[in-house]
């Protein structure tokens, strides 16, 4: 079943581990930015979502 | 004023290993490096001796093909009129020959009708810049301006 909360984590936890391979080196360092980004991209869509609750979803898209 | 220059101060010590990894590569050799990163993700890392690196990202950008595979999301080719389809599709030509082996071996195109089409073509999308931010890295590590 298609979850799209679980396709975020999913997402910022790919997205997050590969820059924090990438930018830091020490275990701390990236222990520390990991945690940064895969809150900030989870919390981030959160509360995005929040606050777009009260709008209406509205018809579906037109398939091309 | 202190007295640097005295018989007493120690010697300097020798170059670390970083200094030492720091050093540029023969243009050669930096050009296959980033030629390999482009290739096959992690590659150009394995070739400049960053083998656990190289392997944690073929992962992490063969993770991303596959779910973004598995969702069934846009492998994009470019569209004549459609401007953002080039853009697109250098994005997702930029995971190397995975994009190729999708587009020609398996005629992967993905299935706009699709629950996770949208989703699908994010992974897909991510997995390619992520590989050409890969390349990158080759380039900077291969040309000492990075450990």
């Amino acid at each position: 079943m298609l979850s799209h909360f679980l396709l975020m984590v999913v997402y910022a936890l790919l997205v997050s581990l590969f820059f924090t391979t990438l930018w830091r080196r020490e275990r701390r360092a990236q222990i520390v930015l990991f945690l940064q980004l895969f809150l900030g991209m989870v919390g981030g869509g959160l509360i995005v979502a929040w606050l777009m609750y009260p709008f209406p979803p509205g018809p579906p898209a037109p398939i091309p | 004023m202190a007295d640097t220059a005295s018989p007493e101060a120690p010697p300097a010590p020798p170059p670390s290993q970083d200094a030492q990894a720091a050093r540029p590569l023969p243009a050669a050799q930096a050009v296959m490096a980033v030629a390999l990163a482009w290739l096959v993700p992690g590659l150009g890392h394995v070739y400049l001796k960053r083998a656990l690196r190289g392997l944690i990202f073929f992962m992490l950008v063969m993770i991303s093909i596959g779910i973004g595979c598995g969702l069934q999301g846009n492998l994009y080719r470019p569209m004549s009129g459609q401007w953002l389809s080039y853009l697109a599709t250098l994005g997702e030509i930029g995971m190397g020959v995975p994009y190729f082996v999708l587009r020609y071996g398996l005629h992967y195109e993905g299935q706009q009708e699709a629950a996770g089409f949208e989703y699908g073509t994010a992974f897909l999308l991510t997995a390619g810049l992520m590989n050409l931010l890969l390349v990158l890295d080759a380039w900077d590590i291969a040309s000492g301006q990075k450990e």
